[in-house]
């Protein structure tokens, strides 16, 4: 019996396993502030937010000076992978190895895992990629605010822009029929019935149809004044080339529920002439023009930022200035501090940390995509056709579903 | 299973695998909610190689019992509000009741269409998981508020869970290797190797392999119910096909038919997924692990564990044929 | 609901039957012959949809053009890995293949990742191929129909080529008894690397139809290959009549289907190849070594 060979396998497979294990620093250092950048760093919100988001944090820290009370201020970059468990895992050690802040999570489902978690641990979560309204609804909490957009004021802005006119009353809506799509459908159905319109027929689609042609052929033969496109990624892509393929934007207007600068930097002849909402653009002012050529300087590329990255640089300064006020990153005494705050800066306007939800509530911008021989400038494809106050375009305090338990 | 894993020698490599298992949480920088996830994983790669190593079937939908049981054990403590545990039996219940009606569906088939059978049934779950969104919470998934308690034992504590869940692996892996050394774990290996002929004797191989297959989507199932426990929150990753993909890789990693293979394989998969998706080339986390397993196809098929056993020469005095993987049709 | 709008349902359902057609034939051939589960057969499909675009973007490559080059360029490719890596594994089980072609697909689509991204390409038909055709009871997008003509071709092509030419006839007697057709004097080795080519290259120009109607993205291959296995189980492994038909049928079915039900479309091919197994363990027109 070789007793003496078989230890050398077990110890080798068992030294392989604890060394490829993830590393933790030992001791939870407070002479440091850590914010954790948790995107897609590769799969399909890697433009919308990705690196760039990290470059937006890093660049925000750098701007702040790079400490706060004599804290050194550093920024970790954590790929979700867009799973929700993987997600909160990390976030999980990120936090019990002494993180304050998660920002961006960009995908609804890794947004709702780690408030989940920053919920548990009584950790600071600012979401500004994820989308979804249960996050400020009926999994709002104490310690995660939603930052950029979210569904409801998509819906209310572009919904409630094309209904109120003469020529935007009657609408179909093709969408996907999973949570979101559904919520979408909902949003803009109210949005679009008070300003007098409605939504004549609604067709709802399973995620992953590749082939929108009978649903489009459907929207062409009902002959209505606006074609609602309330899907996303490849879904609402399909979507937009099926209509694009069938010539419904020269019958009616297009309105897309969820698209970004990013999508239509890739895809540009598909999305032209059609309205969305955006929380910010590039070029909307002087301000955002000179942080956006601060951001093409910092990440390169020659592109420009997104809104979501524009809006993790903004919350980290917000941020800093928070735990600066507060002396300190007791989270706790951040919440009191920003709940009920009135602020602005190049990406927020008439901003307000609302306290009853928190939801941090601005102006949103409905913008029409321009055609390629329009552009005045590269990636300059939205033109601002009008800004929507606060009140107007999120959902109002009275309705908020959210059980404050704070 | 060769000779060089039974009798004491068997006993040896198993308290060495219990011990890492022990003092895994308290190495410096493994984090436990980490490490607890780790012995989940491997105790759905044990449940996986039951059924290929040992029975010779390949399923290529088998998140189906791990992503299932994970959800019917969240619906049950977020919607029926039963305690955590019962929600983990609940879970393990669904999964045993889905691969009975998996496996008596794809047990007449064999090989490949075995395997397309499963990948596509599993994908009907998911479809239905992702849709039933009232139910299941859709893309959104569901979050655990608590872990419940254990015999008054509070399972909040990352360490304590770690333990339970630990003990919880073990006795199923004991288990599981009763099984494989059972009359009835002969039968499997002899028809895995020579399916006719085992029939010819008189066995009623479908039973059999009915059996295995519940048996292995049930115990699927407790690791999967248990993962959603550790985490707290179940999301559509539990139950899409890439999870199903990455049962079969950790199991061929470690090196099927061996048991000690499926927990190695598990524990060094899991870990270099997590460990590199953290690097600078994290973006390319993909590009390594299908690399790393398309070369362990190609040249280490045994795995791990088995290229280990394979350069030892059994002492048996009954000479044994080495543990061919899947013999070539 | 008018009979019109059916029309145009059928017809989209043979737009995404042709799609499902051209694939589960490339998927049946290589599995008649080398009884290889090609699960990167959705890769290959992707990569030609992707020669399309590049060859578009980087050298001018006209659409139609793109549809002789893609098969062309994508079906080396296959050849390539055939001959450096699934060669090694045809004495051993036909699993390992499986799991081999699997893992190919991480590293093939991670790899078109890093080029691309994962927003999409843009891809459209040409001109002489856009805008509608009057078919009497509808208008229907004549590039559409282009897709419909095309898939019935090549499949036509590729059912008569096994069944009517002598390269066929070796290609169906290497498929049924690999040693003696060896012992006839037919290059069965030859064969092989060919069929897995011609196999692949059908997925490609499956991918190049696809382009314009699609997005064009690294895992566009995922949503479809599945559903692709479902239909090759349902009408038989190596069976191409059967892959050819069940493809549309599936395709019409589930296209007619989603006008009441839509979520069925994405679920019916599973409970199909459900229900059949149960009655007939080979599938439709496979022939019964499917229950070992």
């Amino acid at each position: 019996m070789n007793v003496a060979a078989r230890w050398p396998a077990a110890a080798l497979a068992f030294a392989l396993i604890t060394l490829s294990a993830p590393r933790a620093p030992v001791a939870a250092q407070s002479d440091t502030v850590k914010i954790a950048v948790i995107t897609d760093m590769s799969g399909v919100y890697a433009a919308l937010s990705g690196k760039g988001a990290v470059t937006a944090t890093q660049l925000a820290v750098d701007d702040f000076g790079g400490s706060v009370l004599g804290k050194k201020i550093e920024v970790t970059a954590i790929d979700h992978r867009n799973n929700p468990t993987d997600a909160a895992t990390k976030a999980r050690e990120f936090f019990d190895n002494g993180g304050d802040l998660a920002l961006d999570l960009t995908n609804s489902g890794t947004a709702l895992a780690v408030s989940g978690v920053g919920k548990e641990k009584h950790k600071l979560v600012i979401v500004t990629g994820g989308g979804s309204s249960a996050l400020t609804g009926a999994n709002c909490d104490k310690y995660t605010y939603h930052y950029a957009y979210d569904t409801y004021a998509l819906a209310h802005s572009t919904g409630a822009n094309i209904a109120a006119q003469k020529n935007g009353k009657t609408w179909y809506a093709i969408y996907p029929t999973y949570a979101f799509g559904t919520q979408m459908l909902a949003d803009f159905g109210d949005a679009v019935k008070s300003q007098g319109g409605s939504i004549v027929k609604a067709d709802g689609a399973p995620l992953g149809t590749t082939d929108f042609s009978s649903y489009v052929l459907a929207a062409k033969n009902a002959k209505p004044q606006v074609l609602g496109i309330f899907s996303a990624g490849a879904d609402m892509v399909n979507t937009a080339k099926a209509a694009a393929q069938f010539g419904l934007n020269k019958d009616m207007k297009i309105a897309i529920g969820l698209l970004f600068l990013a999508d239509v930097d890739a895809l540009p002849d598909v999305f032209t002439g059609s309205r969305i909402t955006t929380s910010w653009y590039w070029d909307e002012d002087a301000a955002s023009r000179a942080w956006a050529d601060k951001w093409t300087k910092a990440y390169g590329g020659g592109i420009r930022p997104t809104d979501v990255q524009a809006s993790d640089y903004s919350a980290t300064i917000q941020y800093l200035n928070a735990i600066k006020a507060t002396g300190g990153t007791d989270p706790d005494k951040i919440v009191s501090y920003l709940d009920g705050r009135k602020f602005n800066d190049f990406y927020v306007h008439n901003g307000q940390w609302r306290a009853r939800d928190h939801s941090v509530v601005h102006d949103m911008y409905v913008v029409d995509i321009l055609p390629k021989d329009k552009l005045k400038a590269p990636h300059a494809w939205f033109n601002i056709v009008e800004t929507i106050p606060p009140n107007r375009a999120f959902r109002p305090e009275s309705q908020s579903v959210c059980t404050k338990d704070w | 299973m060769t000779g060089a894993l039974r009798g004491a020698r068997g006993r040896r490599v198993a308290l060495v695998a219990l011990f890492a298992g022990i003092v895994l949480p308290f190495v410096p920088g493994v984090y436990t909610v980490f490490a607890t996830n780790l012995a989940c994983y491997a105790l759905f790669a044990v449940a996986f190689d039951l059924l290929l190593g040992f029975t010779g079937l390949l399923s290529f939908g088998h998140a189906m019992f791990w992503g299932g049981a994970a959800y019917a054990t969240a619906i049950a403590v977020v919607n029926a509000h039963l305690s955590p545990l019962l929600g983990v039996a609940a879970g393990t219940i669904y999964a045993g009741l889905a691969a009975l009606v998996v496996g008596a569906l794809s047990i007449r088939s064999a090989g490949i269409y075995f395997a397309m059978i499963t990948l596509a049934l599993a994908q009907l779950q998911y479809f239905v998981v992702f849709q039933w969104h009232d139910l299941t919470g859709g893309e959104n998934g569901l979050q655990f508020s608590s872990r419940g308690t254990l015999a008054g034992l509070s399972l909040e504590n990352d360490r304590i869970f770690y333990f339970v869940v630990l003990a919880i692996v073990a006795l199923c892996f004991a288990f599981a290797l009763r099984v494989v050394g059972s009359p009835f774990g002969l039968v499997l290996t002899a028809m895995r190797d020579n399916e006719p002929r085992a029939r010819s004797i008189g066995y009623d191989t479908a039973r059999f392999k009915l059996i295995a297959f519940v048996m292995s989507g049930a115990m699927s199932g407790l690791a999967g119910a248990l993962f959603a426990l550790n985490n707290r929150l179940v999301g559509l990753d539990v139950v899409d096909w890439h999870t199903s993909g990455k049962v079969v890789m950790m199991t061929i990693l470690g090196g099927i038919g061996t048991l000690y293979g499926a927990i190695a394989g598990a524990g060094l998969f899991e870990s270099l997924e997590y460990f590199v998706s953290k690097t600078a080339i994290g973006d390319k986390t993909n590009i390594v692990m299908g690399t790393i397993f398309a070369i362990v196809i190609l040249t280490a098929r045994r795995g791990i564990v088995g290229e280990l056993l394979a350069t030892r020469t059994p002492p048996a005095p009954v000479p044994e044929a080495e543990p061919a993987p899947l013999e070539a049709v | 609901m008018d009979p019109a709008y059916y029309g145009t349902q059928f017809f989209n359902g043979l737009v995404q039957g042709g799609f499902y057609a051209l694939l589960a034939l490339g998927l049946s051939v290589i599995f008649g012959l080398l009884r290889v589960v090609n699960f990167a057969h959705g890769a290959m499909y992707m990569l030609g949809a992707f020669v399309a675009y590049y060859g578009g973007q980087l050298f001018g490559l006209p659409f139609l053009a793109a549809l002789f080059v893609a098969p062309l360029l994508v079906g080396a490719f296959g050849i390539l890995l055939e001959r450096l890596l699934l060669r090694r594994l045809y004495r051993l089980d036909p699993l390992y293949n499986l799991l081999l072609t699997f893992a190919l697909v991480l590293v093939i689509e991670d790899v078109m990742r890093l080029f691309a991204g994962s927003l999409g390409s843009p891809y459209s038909a040409p001109d002489w191929l856009s805008g509608a055709t009057n078919l009497g009871f509808t208008v229907y997008p004549t590039y559409r129909l282009f897709v419909v003509a095309v898939s019935l071709l090549i499949c036509f092509a590729v059912w008569f080529v096994t069944e009517r030419t002598p390269l066929g006839a070796r290609l169906r007697a290497a498929t049924e008894n690999p040693a003696i057709a060896r012992a006839l004097g037919i290059d069965v080795d030859l064969l092989v690397t060919v069929t897995f080519g011609a196999g692949v290259g059908l997925a490609a120009l499956a991918g190049v139809l696809a382009a314009p109607n699609t997005n064009v993205v690294p895992d566009m291959g995922d949503a479809i290959i599945i559903t692709t296995f479902a239909i090759v189980v349902i009408g038989g492994m190596g069976s191409i009549l059967g892959s050819v038909i069940t493809g549309f049928i599936i395709g019409v079915i589930t296209a007619i289907g989603a006008v009441y039900y839509p979520p069925i479309s994405t679920t019916l091919p599973f409970i199909l190849m459900a229900v059949v197994l149960l009655f007939r363990p080979a599938g439709l027109f496979g022939k019964s070594e499917g229950a070992k």
